[in-house]
């Protein structure tokens, strides 16, 4: 069922080239060869150290809602890219691109978020794998 | 106004335009020419940053394998440290451990580096770590433990700064961001390490990074980058970094919740 869910909910992107790009935790936390997709709704934003944390709420076909956390850089290093906390509002319904944590667990690195607009911001850390 | 006066009044301008240059060419050297510190050597004073791999925001790898020395006999198993699966050992950075010298400071972050006469001082963004170097060549202590840092001491040769590091604790040798399982790079607590730094103009400093371990490496071997001038970081600073604040997914076992 869990497996079932996960392939309702998640856009499996393959075929992603492999990129030399890590960082102090981004190869031991995540799996590069998961990329995970899910357009969701903010329910929550951590802008803190060392990496900001964003949650989603994401519904799947049926209706089942799923909350699923995305790690993006540092909030300086996120500030000095002119990306602010302001930037990501609870209810917001955002698209967000990344690698799933090596857990297992509904949570990911967030490389790219693409807001109902069509504008699109990179939120991982410099060294962090990034979505293509 | 009598002409005394007059003659006066155009000298005060005159001086006072010059002093307005001068201070000006202080602060802005012309091309070519560096910034020099009041005691006459270079200030390397300011916000940097390192090279990163063309056309990316990544690092740029400086410590490739075939700028490397051969190794010792022995060498090369203390060199790369096996991995056991264990993160806390093959990861340690994952759980907030440090990155140590100079693998935090070859990281994708400004560097600010404020001098005196006395110390240079240079702060890297990531993890806050900071370098309070005295620059009088004094000896390097015979009576302390080894350290993650190590124990820099410099000293002027002409207007190069010359930073010798002792007293490292066995501990990554790793590019800031190096990854590839199979190899996890270290160096004994033989290490000696050598940065020649210079400020070849206004926005660069070449540095010169000499790795010595004479328990892995047969001799001495050194890789060169270069440092560019971020001056438009100097109005916010360097912003805080706290790894335990929240690593939420440490080690690789995410958590609910801060």
């Amino acid at each position: 069922m869990r497996t079932r869910l996960l392939a309702m909910t998640l856009g499996l992107l393959v075929g992603a080239a492999p990129t030399l790009v890590a960082h102090h935790s981004f190869a031991a936390e995540y799996d590069s060869s998961q990329p995970v997709k899910v357009t969701g709704v903010v329910t929550r934003v951590d802008w803190t150290n060392p990496h900001i944390w964003f949650f989603l709420d994401v519904k799947d076909e049926q209706g089942k809602v799923t909350n699923w956390g995305f790690s993006g850089g540092p909030p300086g290093v996120l500030q000095r890219r002119g990306i602010s906390k302001s930037v990501l509002k609870l209810g917001d319904t955002v698209v967000v691109e990344g690698f799933r944590a090596r857990d297992g667990s509904n949570n990911a690195s967030g490389g790219r978020v693409t807001f109902a607009d069509g504008r699109s911001v990179f939120t991982a850390s410099n060294e962090d794998r990034a979505p293509r | 106004m009598s002409k005394t006066q007059m003659n006066a009044l155009m000298l005060a301008a005159m001086i006072g335009v010059a002093l307005v240059v001068m201070v000006d060419a202080q602060t802005k050297p012309a091309a070519g020419q560096i910034p020099r510190a009041p005691d006459g050597k270079p200030d390397f004073s300011g916000f940097w940053d390192n090279p990163k791999e063309p056309g990316s925001r990544t690092p740029a790898t400086v410590f490739n394998r075939d700028k490397m020395a051969p190794f010792v006999p022995g060498g090369e198993a203390l060199f790369y440290e096996p991995r056991t699966g264990d993160p806390r050992h093959d990861e340690p950075r994952a759980f907030c451990m440090p990155s140590g010298f100079p693998s935090a400071f070859l990281g994708p972050y400004p560097i600010q580096i404020i001098q005196t006469p006395q110390y240079l001082v240079m702060q890297t963004e990531f993890m806050n770590v900071t370098r309070i170097i005295p620059l009088d060549g004094r000896p390097h202590k015979t009576d302390i433990e080894p350290t993650f840092y190590g124990e820099p001491v410099g000293h002027w040769e002409g207007d190069t700064l010359v930073i010798e590091g002792r007293n490292y604790k066995r501990w990554s040798l790793d590019d800031w961001y190096y990854q590839n399982p199979k190899e996890y790079r270290m160096h004994t607590e033989a290490l000696r390490t050598t940065e020649r730094l210079r400020r070849t103009d206004i926005d660069t400093i070449s540095y010169e990074f000499t790795v010595d371990d004479p328990k892995i490496f047969t001799r001495p071997w050194s890789v060169q980058w270069e440092m560019k001038r971020h001056p438009e970081w100097e109005k916010v600073g360097l912003y805080e970094m706290v790894c335990n604040e929240n690593n939420r997914c440490e080690g690789g076992k995410c958590r609910d919740g801060k």
